[in-house]
């Protein structure tokens, strides 16, 4: 076996490295050469005429406000979510758990539209209703706006933080609050000298992800940023590559390695907080039951906020969407709209080729690029945990790298790759990019299901005498089951969805739903656009579902351990 | 500061059922004295040690800490925990890891508004007295378990509070560490005439630190009295089983005499200490300890409470032996001096003093 395992290790190194590391000199090479074809003599043109844009230093404000903005209302909403949920007696408490898995069924993109339908100036309906039936005649609130921006990524980044702050506060000593009460600490005195303060790591934790969340995000600004002019640097980039025939993959590399950086030290900023906030880890108490904080008159108002935020999230999206799909243009629900209302746009959605292609093609991606995911996955997981050497830890941060990968730049530097292979403009061009960046979600479930699974449980299978290719069949595989569904979840989800990185790779032949969603976007056909959307959330769903089913089907009995 | 609990209930609701953590519970606990909740978990010690302190709310009753009422149901007071002013050591110490040692002692202090120079003096003077002086600068994540015990002690006391209370603050400790730090919490307290309010389920730790101990189960005290008081004489089976180890007997009074009351059971008659409550003919439980079974030298039984048996199992644990003995197919307990040189399955007689034979009733 242990010529097996020493073969295993340099082989995983090899395909990470090759999926991790190959974009990012590709991006590194790119931005000193000349074009695309062919990499011509080293130069500095692409990089002098990024950063001499006298239009940069204003979309690097833009970014500037738009990421930080809108982290901060992701990090503080979740922090008052978490709070009320964890430490309060606010009534159905479920919803602040179906709040937390939303992103995983509504895709970004779809969310920004649903929020143009909502607030676009000229017909969206929120802003015709004020119009129309209120009366306010000159009332246009503009989503087409850095504030519109910062709402918008902050409600959909809101949730990552929630699921960073969850456990922090969840595994919060409530006698290290109820000390300083009985040391006389106020309240608020108990607030901000105590809770806050223990919680900063956490909190902290949470805000630098949704900083790379937001700075990697392309849904929002090209949706939502793109009509109202306000350019941030992906849109910037997305830009440069987009103008048809004149795209410019070399300045795209160029500025993409500014964003590259800043992402790379964020994560790494984040991974010494994170370790950092493990030392607050104090003796855990023999388990009295936290005392609920009684919320009495502000139980009801203060569980408004979380409904409406909930509404918000979960019901409207999708209802504007499905709304919009059926009415023939923008108008305000009424009985007129009712009675126009038809099947034409699904109709034509399913009769439009490269909406049946990107549909085939997306659902391809998902299933087949998902398994082909999961079963990297499982070795990436199982030579981290179980093998832990120098090369394993090799293994681990390369794997964890694609993390602080922004999709559009990494985009860019598959581009560079695969212009020069035959997988160009290919399917499986797609294919590697999607494991390539979202190997993350598989490894990382699949590692906290490794680590579950002590060492003797393998060691007494070698003793009974099975191989170790035999005790991963009989005895790991059927432990790894749980993880391995949720891994399968979250990476056919987000592969179904993909947009970032298909928005660069993806050519004519090799449309994907959310490329092809985009599309009607910039045409403004808002009824196609939302027929299409809604199918990809059925299927979408759909994944998630059966891989929930075929998950429990195979499910080793409860508390195997 | 004498504390005075009248009629404190509390009882939880949980999936249909009500619990009674606490069931009208009245006690008065003297001032300076080390007044111990003993009992098993569940029985509502904590939750009573939380009322005290205002970190639960009692459903009726009334609290009052010395001359101030800090709660009570039909007035309507409700004292804030943070203004009772008083001084506690929590299970999980609850060091502040974002401190150090000095801020951790100091916050007591700041809370109260003390001028700086009078915080220094005497978190110095109180962290000395705790033997952690020179710890000041230390960060709390660098504290070993009883350090961090000795500061979260240093922290309940700085302020010198009218009244101490710990929750079972040893029961994170290892155990010979756990020892140490019983006798030094029992020195430390004597020395500062404080009223302390200790809630323990370790009855070792109760008899060993405590000027009185209250016995409770089931939300509800059961008898009160200084540790040798419980120990040997009460009168509730539930106390004498709790409080150490005993073998339980159901018996029936045969008659009283003048200085002893005689029972029938399956030991046969006994000889036991005078319980005067009681008529021929009721049923009660005669308490026998290990310890009070002697063995008996000497071939003739002519005295009182001889019982003939063979040992069934023993065990060597160093100090003693401790085994069973079958008497007339009834097993008890006993534990025996380790030089005996008596073997399993040997008859033998042992002995019981009358005095050591209690009775008691539910």
């Amino acid at each position: 076996m242990g010529n097996k395992r020493s073969v295993l290790t340099p082989t995983l190194i090899g395909i990470v490295g090759f999926l991790t590391v190959c974009p990012v000199v590709m991006l590194i090479f790119g931005s000193f050469s000349t074009g695309l074809g062919a990499f011509g003599k080293f130069t500095l043109d692409k990089y002098v005429e990024a950063y001499a844009n006298p239009e940069l230093p204003g979309i690097v404000a833009n970014t500037i406000f738009f990421v930080f903005g809108s982290s901060t209302v992701a990090t503080g909403l979740a922090l008052l979510l978490v709070y009320l949920n964890t430490r309060t007696d606010i009534p159905f408490k479920f919803l602040f758990r179906i709040i937390s898995i939303i992103p995983m069924m509504i895709p970004h993109l779809l969310f920004s539209v649903s929020w143009v339908l909502l607030l676009n100036p000229s017909n969206g309906l929120i802003n015709l209703f004020l119009r129309q039936v209120i009366g306010f005649e000159n009332v246009a609130i503009n989503i087409y706006s850095l504030p519109g921006m910062i709402l918008v990524e902050g409600l959909l980044d809101m949730p990552i933080a929630y699921l960073i702050l969850a456990p922090a506060m969840a595994s919060f000593d409530v006698a290290l609050e109820e000390s300083s009460r009985v040391c006389g600490g106020s309240t608020l005195r108990t607030l901000f000298q105590i809770t806050l303060p223990i919680l900063r790591p956490a909190i902290l934790a949470a805000f630098i992800l949704t900083l790379v969340r937001s700075l990697a995000s392309f849904a929002v600004p090209s949706v939502i940023g793109m009509p109202g002019r306000i350019y941030v640097l992906a849109t910037y980039i997305y830009q440069s590559i987009a103008t048809g025939f004149a795209a410019d993959f070399g300045k795209a590399a160029a500025i993409g390695m500014s964003v590259l950086v800043t992402s790379i030290t964020l994560i790494y900023l984040y991974r010494h907080l994170t370790s950092a906030s493990e030392k607050y880890v104090t003796i855990s108490g023999r388990g009295y039951r936290p005392t609920v904080i009684k919320l009495k008159g502000a139980r009801y108002p203060l569980f408004g906020i979380v409904g409406f935020l909930s509404l918000i999230l979960i019901v409207l999206p999708v209802l504007v969407l499905f709304y919009t799909s059926l009415v023939p243009y923008s108008m305000v629900p009424s009985a007129r709209a009712f009675s126009m209302m038809s099947w034409k746009h699904w109709i034509e959605v399913i009769n439009d080729p490269v909406s049946l292609l990107s549909l085939k093609n997306s659902v391809f991606l998902g299933i087949v690029g998902a398994s082909l995911g999961v079963l990297l996955s499982i070795f990436v997981a199982y030579v981290i945990v179980k093998v832990r050497s120098k090369a394993s830890g090799i293994l681990e941060s390369l794997s964890f790298l694609s993390f602080s990968f922004p999709g559009i730049v990494i985009g860019v530097g598959f581009m560079w790759f695969f212009v020069r292979t035959p997988l160009y403009a290919t399917i499986w061009a797609l294919l590697i990019g999607y494991i390539a960046t979202y190997l993350p979600y598989g490894v990382r479930p699949l590692a906290s299901a490794f680590v579950q699974i002590h060492s003797h449980l393998e060691e007494s299978s070698r003793v009974c005498g099975a191989g170790s290719f035999t005790t991963m069949r009989r005895i790991v595989i059927p432990l790894l089951i749980p993880g391995i569904v949720s891994g399968w979840i979250l990476m056919a989800s987000m592969f179904v969805r993909e947009l970032t990185l298909s928005v660069v790779l993806s050519r004519p032949g090799t449309e994907v739903l959310a490329v092809q969603i985009l599309r009607f976007a910039e045409d403004g056909l808002w009824g196609q656009l939302s027929a299409l959307g809604i199918m990809m959330i059925f299927i979408s769903t759909a994944l998630v579902l059966m891989a929930t089913l075929v998950g429990a089907r195979f499910k080793p009995v409860e508390e195997a351990t | 500061m004498e504390i005075r609990i009248k009629n404190i209930r509390k009882y939880y609701h949980s999936g249909g059922k009500i619990i009674k953590a606490l069931d009208d519970v009245t006690l008065t606990i003297p001032a300076n004295r080390i007044f111990t909740l003993l009992g098993p978990s569940g029985c509502g010690k904590t939750t009573l040690l939380r009322c005290i302190v205002g970190l639960e709310s009692p459903d009726t009753g009334e609290i009052a800490i010395g001359d101030e009422v800090v709660w009570s149901r039909n007035r309507n007071i409700y004292v804030p925990t943070e203004e009772r002013g008083l001084g506690m050591v929590f299970q999980t110490y609850a060091i502040w890891p974002h401190m150090n040692v000095f801020n951790n002692v100091a916050y007591p202090l700041q809370t109260r508004k003390v001028s700086r120079d009078e915080i220094r003096r005497k978190v110095a003077k109180v962290l000395q007295f705790v033997q952690m002086e020179g710890f000041e600068d230390r960060p709390a994540t660098k504290l070993s378990g009883g350090q961090q015990q000795r500061v979260a002690l240093a922290r309940a006391l700085v302020a010198e509070p009218k009244v101490i209370l710990f929750d079972e603050p040893l029961s994170n400790l290892d155990a010979k560490l756990r020892e140490e730090t019983r006798k030094d919490l029992r020195t430390f307290l004597s020395e500062l005439q404080i009223t302390a309010v200790y809630v323990t389920h370790d009855r070792i730790e109760a008899l060993a630190l405590s000027d009185i101990v209250a016995v409770m189960n089931r939300g509800q005290i059961i008898e009160t009295g200084p540790p040798r008081k419980i120990y040997f004489n009460s009168t509730h089976r539930f106390v004498t089983d709790f409080i150490g180890r005993t073998n339980l007997v159901e018996a029936r009074v045969v008659a009283q005499q003048d200085t002893v009351t005689m029972v029938s059971c399956s030991l046969g008659s006994v000889a036991c200490r005078k319980k005067a409550d009681v008529q021929p003919g009721d049923p009660v439980t005669l308490c026998l300890r290990p310890e009070f079974i002697r063995l008996h030298s000497g071939d003739a039984p002519s005295a009182q409470n001889i019982f003939n048996g063979e040992i069934k199992s023993l065990v060597f644990i160093g100090e003693a032996f401790e085994g069973e003995v079958a008497i007339n197919e009834t097993m008890l307990f006993i534990k025996i001096a380790s030089d005996s040189d008596i073997k399993v399955g040997e008859r033998v007689h042992f002995t019981a003093e009358p005095e050591h034979c209690l009775l008691v009733t539910d």
